[in-house]
């Protein structure tokens, strides 16, 4: 067993530090250390996606990553998109247009598609559904995860327009 | 997974004296690494990750070469080798988004999966691996089933493309890891036509040379049209029969010929 | 009213911030244990030494058990007491559970499984329904054959005769959440069990069986599954069990979760089956007789493996009628994972091989298939045409697929498009369409016929708010909010003031598996009976002419809020908490003579699938589906709705991309979504239009509606079928297309067709 690693991370705004071993993937010291538990574990082989996480702005999968490779970087995780109170868009509109049936992958369908609205704030349908190619979901089909993800775009869109 | 030490060296030389202990690998992306390390199908002592090193990150154009950085992203290649638009194109449908985001090409490349895309476009090119000690031609960088030319600890540092007049890349995907079932890298230069076949054969990536003489004197689909693939060395697994395979090597080429630009 | 409306699901805040809780969620006391199984390395033979010295010594292991250190055997089979825990001695599976190790954490206890030193002796394996078949090796004494008539005479007659063979694969449930439970021991030996289950009580009991205690020492609750269809019916048993046997042992809470790998190695599948067929018909392809062959792969162990053939069986019909038929069923035993429950439940196999039937009687005909389908479909009962009897002897006496068909023929422009089709055919060398229109007719009710029972909990509390429990269970199908959508009708109160709470063993006892699509059937009535119960009492405590409604009760005239109501009630010494049974009404069926009335409705839908295919390598797209499905009068459509989608896309992926392979040492070769394709969000038509059927039940249900949960599952047949004419077009001779069509299998059918290689 080889010594712990001191890691320093940034996880939805705030600081947090642990010990960790190298060989800890980042999505279990995020549920395990940090009590993070909205990433879910859905494959352990980086295909369905569940673990999404936004990591230095970028989509990952926190599950074909090294906490190790992780030290220093901001990390943001569902709980760190929008609030019970106040929630974001996609939230807002995964939950008004049906977007989720038994929830499991929801969490990181949401991380994902914040980052594909970021990288392209007027996709396509097929554009949406080519973005989304990492997140699987077993339930609903996912008519209506892309309606979700194209209606909040078209908010955002909108919104943007009556601000200028 | 066995357990292990992490690196994180910030210079090419640091990197290179940490792979210098015994029982060191490279780490780019991890994304091929990782889930092989997970399956305890490797025991490195250490791990040296490649990630903090930013000498070798970054896509840059000069003349009639597309050099990449052998830390590059697919994502970042994706969307900035538009200069070489089929291996941008490539780049930009390895995986999915994600893995995008932190696969790198020097891993790829030091890895030789045979159903990796980017061995393709490297021999289809003509490619030069730049490593910390030397430089390879692709011919000959590639030498078998996941074995490349890299000495223990060599790093890939740059692959410098020479842009052809047309390329195009042809994947037909395994379709649950996307990975290519056979993959096909056609690249015309004015002096000759390459082809480079990934996914299909047990001895790795390789050049078809047949539709390489066909293609340099007509470079059309149906050039090819005499021409067989046989299904013997081809990988014959659960995704695809060596046969199939070899059917595909025809259809993807042709397809790719039609589709270079 | 609630009832009828399209609310979001019950848990949809907290699904999309994060905060909706699994069992791997759970918090977890600082002493608690990690469980994992040490599984078996060949398919069948039996332990000749085992040496886990290496195991114990790992770091973080606490202990180890084999099969002599449980308490009892420790059975995990819902039916007939064939699956101990961990081997006996005996290897029935690659992937069986030899030993069960205990570990500070879950990552320690994976890696200390992997320790094991066994020797073993291998014996040979059937792995196969070839293998099996020919060796006779099955469950029961003999083959189930049911019979209608006399369907040999009657092909032989018969204008033509058409046979075949049909090869369907089966399917991995691949609920994005894996088998996940923690057992936390209580005082006296008592324990609470969280489990991700569709079964809460046959874990209550299982674990019971297990600890040897009675069943009201052991309580079990379930808020919530990532997903189940069919896969957590049975298959959480042996987490349950392995984490109670250690909690009594240790004294420590102890959890277990199957990483995806175990999950897929472990864990049932739905049964591959291979149906052969022999129809004898006249010349417009209305059946006379037929006789099929059932051969269902079940495994080492039989769990639910009886009534999935049964229900295959049952469904051998679908929508046809057929008076004169043989079915003959054989419950093959393998060395390879225990088949399970997956919706559908046998009813997708059945099936798909009377559509196969239809499509291949329409090719030889040289007829659309769609007329072949329509020529045999029931009769309703005022035709007074005696074709409305099943085989198995019930009357099918609310068959709307006449007009459901046509509508949706009409909708989707099916005869145009099929010309069009036709037309693009001739044009076209390489990419080739195809164009199928099929319909479902589903029983609804358990089969086991004592299953069809249900119960309910429902307090009032003295300020307003409404407390609600019930037997089923919430995997994502929305039932829980379509229960309290009754709930709240039934009090003429706004859905808020109604408070879901996890299915408890606790609370409700002996209940029923949420399967058979029967969830919101079952629990519905149960619920409003305990609701009826509560508000008749208020209702006849208040006054005369009494109304609940929009949150208020009006007594003679005067509203007072529903608080008010409530808290009078309370003050005046009246009971305001019920319990609520039901039992479904009209049941009776004999499984071994195959006759009776197993179900008490049947469930309606159709679905016209257009795809495209590649002639040069097999692959393919969806263009187009259509699809009207008849939920009855639909307690919420959306909900409804996004059933029908997410089962049509998991039957086409059943039917098209999902293959499950063994190697000839029954490795499961296929293990991870690397290697196992379930459909993506690219792989879906690239037009796709659902809507519901408007109608109501004719059988008196909670609020008419209809089950939802299964039936759309077999709409993916449409694709199969449209594969298949795809491919026809490419020749003369039948495209003979196995499920799963991947493009390899299109590929290999084109050239068939096409070269007659």
């Amino acid at each position: 067993m080889s010594d712990k690693m001191h890691i320093k991370l940034t996880v939805n705004g705030e600081d947090k530090e642990f010990l960790a071993e190298p060989r800890d993937l980042l999505i279990y010291a995020l549920r395990e250390k940090l009590n993070i538990t909205g990433p879910h574990v859905g494959c352990d082989t980086s295909h369905c996606g569940a673990c999404t996480v936004t990591l230095n702005g970028k989509s990952v999968k926190s599950c074909t990553m090294f906490v190790a490779q992780a030290n220093g970087a901001e990390i943001t995780t569902i709980e760190g998109i929008g609030s019970p109170d106040a929630l974001h868009v996609l939230q807002e509109s995964f939950k008004e247009h049906h977007g989720l049936q038994c929830g499991f992958c929801t969490p990181g369908m949401i991380t994902r598609a914040t980052k594909l609205l970021e990288e392209n704030p007027t996709p396509t349908e097929e554009e949406v559904r080519f973005g989304m190619a990492g997140n699987i979901c077993r339930c609903t089909g996912y008519q209506n995860i892309v309606k979700s993800i194209l209606a909040a775009a078209s908010e955002i869109n909108s919104a943007k327009e009556a601000a200028e | 997974m066995y357990s292990f030490e992490v690196e994180r060296p910030t210079s090419v030389a640091d990197a290179a004296a940490a792979l210098g202990k015994d029982e060191a690998q490279a780490l780019g992306g991890g994304q091929t690494l990782i889930p092989t390390l997970k399956q305890r199908l490797a025991s490195p002592s250490v791990l040296v990750s490649l990630a903090g090193i930013a000498d070798i990150k970054g896509v840059s154009v000069d003349g009639g070469t597309v050099t990449i950085g052998g830390g590059t992203t697919h994502g970042v290649v994706a969307a900035e080798a538009g200069a070489y638009p089929a291996l941008a194109a490539l780049a930009g449908n390895i995986g999915d988004p994600a893995v995008r985001n932190r696969g790198t090409i020097g891993g790829s490349l030091a890895n030789n999966d045979p159903s990796a895309c980017y061995p393709s476009a490297a021999l289809a090119s003509g490619a030069t691996i730049v490593t910390n000690s030397r430089e390879i031609a692709a011919d000959d960088y590639f030498q078998g089933l996941f074995e490349t030319a890299l000495e223990e600890g060599e790093i890939v540092i740059s692959v410098k493309f020479p842009i052809p007049e047309a390329a195009s890349y042809q994947k037909f995907e395994q379709p649950a890891s996307r990975f290519a079932l056979v993959g096909v890298y056609v690249a015309k230069f004015a002096d000759g036509v390459r082809v480079a076949v990934t996914g299909a054969s047990e001895g790795g990536v390789y050049r078809w040379s047949e539709a390489e003489a066909a293609l340099s004197g007509n470079f059309s689909a149906d050039a090819l049209d005499g021409l067989t693939v046989s299904g013997d060395d081809m990988i014959s697994d659960l995704h695809g029969s060596g046969d199939y395979r070899a059917h595909l090597v025809k259809v993807m080429t042709k397809r790719a010929v039609a589709a270079a630009s | 009213m609630s009832v009828t409306k399209p609310l979001p699901h019950d848990s949809a805040k907290l699904h999309v911030t994060g905060t909706a809780r699994y069992v791997d969620d759970i918090p977890v006391p600082a002493d608690c244990l990690h469980l994992a199984f040490g599984l078996s390395d060949i398919a069948c033979g039996s332990i000749q030494s085992i040496n886990l010295d290496a195991v114990r010594a790992a770091p973080g292991v606490t202990s180890v058990w084999l099969a002599g250190d449980l308490p009892t055997d420790c059975d995990c089979s819902p039916s007939v007491h064939d699956e101990p825990l961990l081997s006996d001695g005996q290897i029935h599976y690659l992937g069986q559970p030899v030993f069960l190790v205990a570990a500070t954490s879950h990552t320690a206890a994976r890696h200390a499984a992997r320790l094991g030193q066994i020797e073993y002796s291998p014996e040979p394996a059937l792995l196969t329904i070839e293998d099996a078949y020919l060796a006779g090796s099955q469950f029961g004494d003999a083959p189930r054959i049911w019979e209608r008539g006399t369907a040999a005479p009657a092909i032989y007659a018969a204008a033509h005769v058409i046979e075949g063979v049909l090869d369907m694969g089966g399917q991995e449930h691949f609920y994005l959440e894996s088998q996940a439970a923690m057992v936390m021991p209580q005082d006296g030996g008592d324990m609470l069990v969280h489990s991700s289950t569709q079964h809460p009580s046959e874990i209550q009991h299982k674990v019971a069986h297990a600890l040897d205690i009675p069943m009201h020492a052991v309580q079990v609750e379930t808020r919530r599954m990532g997903g189940g269809f069919g896969g957590k019916e049975s298959q959480g048993n042996a987490l349950a069990i392995s984490c109670a046997v250690v909690a009594a042992a240790t004294g420590r809470p102890a959890k277990m979760r199957y990483d995806r790998d175990d999950d897929f190695t472990i864990t049932g599948k739905r049964h591959d089956f291979q149906i052969r067929y022999r129809v004898g018909t006249d010349e417009s392809g209305r059946i006379e007789g037929a006789e099929f062959l059932q051969l269902a792969r079940c495994g080492w162990a039989q769990d639910l493996s009886f009534p999935v053939a049964d229900r295959a069986m049952l469904h051998t019909d679908n929508a046809y009628f057929l008076p004169n038929v043989r079915i003959e069923s054989h419950r093959l035993k393998t060395n390879t994972q225990s088949a399970t429950a997956f919706r559908g439940f046998g009813g997708p196999q059945g099936m798909l091989g009377i559509e196969r039937v239809m499509d291949h009687i329409a090719h030889t005909l040289g007829q659309d298939p769609l007329a072949v389908r329509r020529v045999n479909f029931y009769d309703t009962p005022e035709t007074q045409s005696g074709r409305t009897s099943t085989p198995y002897g019930q009357e099918v006496d609310d068959f709307v697929l006449d007009e459901l068909v046509t509508k949706l023929a009409d909708q989707c422009d099916y005869s145009i498009r099929r010309e069009a089709a036709a037309q693009w055919n001739e044009t076209n060398p390489v990419l080739k369409r195809g164009i199928a229109l099929t319909p479902v007719k589903f029983g609804i009710s358990f089969t086991l016929t004592h299953l069809n029972q249900a119960g309910a909990l429902v307090h009032v509390y003295q300020d307003g708010s409404i407390q609600l429990n019930h037997g089923g269970t919430e995997m994502g199908q929305g039932l829980f909010q379509k229960v309290a959508q009754v709930a709240a009708s039934r009090f003429g109160v706004p859905i808020e003031t109604i408070k879901i709470t996890a299915t408890d063993t606790g609370k409700v006892p002996n209940t029923s598996a949420t399967a058979a699509s029967s969830g919101s059937d079952l629990n519905g009535m149960a619920v409003k009976a305990a609701c009826d119960t509560i508000r008749d009492r208020m209702a006849t405590h208040l006054g005369k002419n009494v109304q609940f409604e929009g949150g208020s009760v009006v007594v003679d005239g005067s509203a007072i809020p529903f608080a008010e109501a409530a808290k009078r009630c309370y003050e005046s010494r009246i009971s305001l908490s019920a319990t609520g049974f039901y039992k479904t009404p009209k049941l009776e069926w004999n499984p071994e003579t195959g006759q009776g009335r197993p179900f008490f409705y049947f469930a309606y839908g159709a679905a016209c699938s257009e795809v495209v295919i590649d002639t040069l390598t097999g692959e393919n797209r969806i263009l187009r589906t259509d699809i009207i499905h008849d939920a009855g009068a639909s307690l919420n459509p959306v909900l409804d709705i996004g059933q029908v989608e997410g089962g049509f896309v998991q039957g086409a992926g059943w039917l098209t991309t999902e293959e499950l392979i063994w190697d000839d040492k029954g490795r499961l070769r296929t293990h991870a979504p690397s290697t196992y394709k379930i459909p993506a969000c690219s792989d879906r038509p690239d037009i796709f239009n659902v809507s519901l059927w408007d109608g109501q039940n004719t059988e008196d249900t909670i609020y008419r509606s209809k089950a939802v949960g299964e039936p759309p599952f077999m709409l993916g047949i449409a694709v199969l079928m449209a594969l298949s004419d795809a491919v026809g077009a490419c020749g003369d001779i039948y495209a003979d297309l196995n499920a799963p069509a991947t493009p390899e299998r299109i590929l290999k059918a084109v050239q068939k067709v096409r070269d007659g290689i």
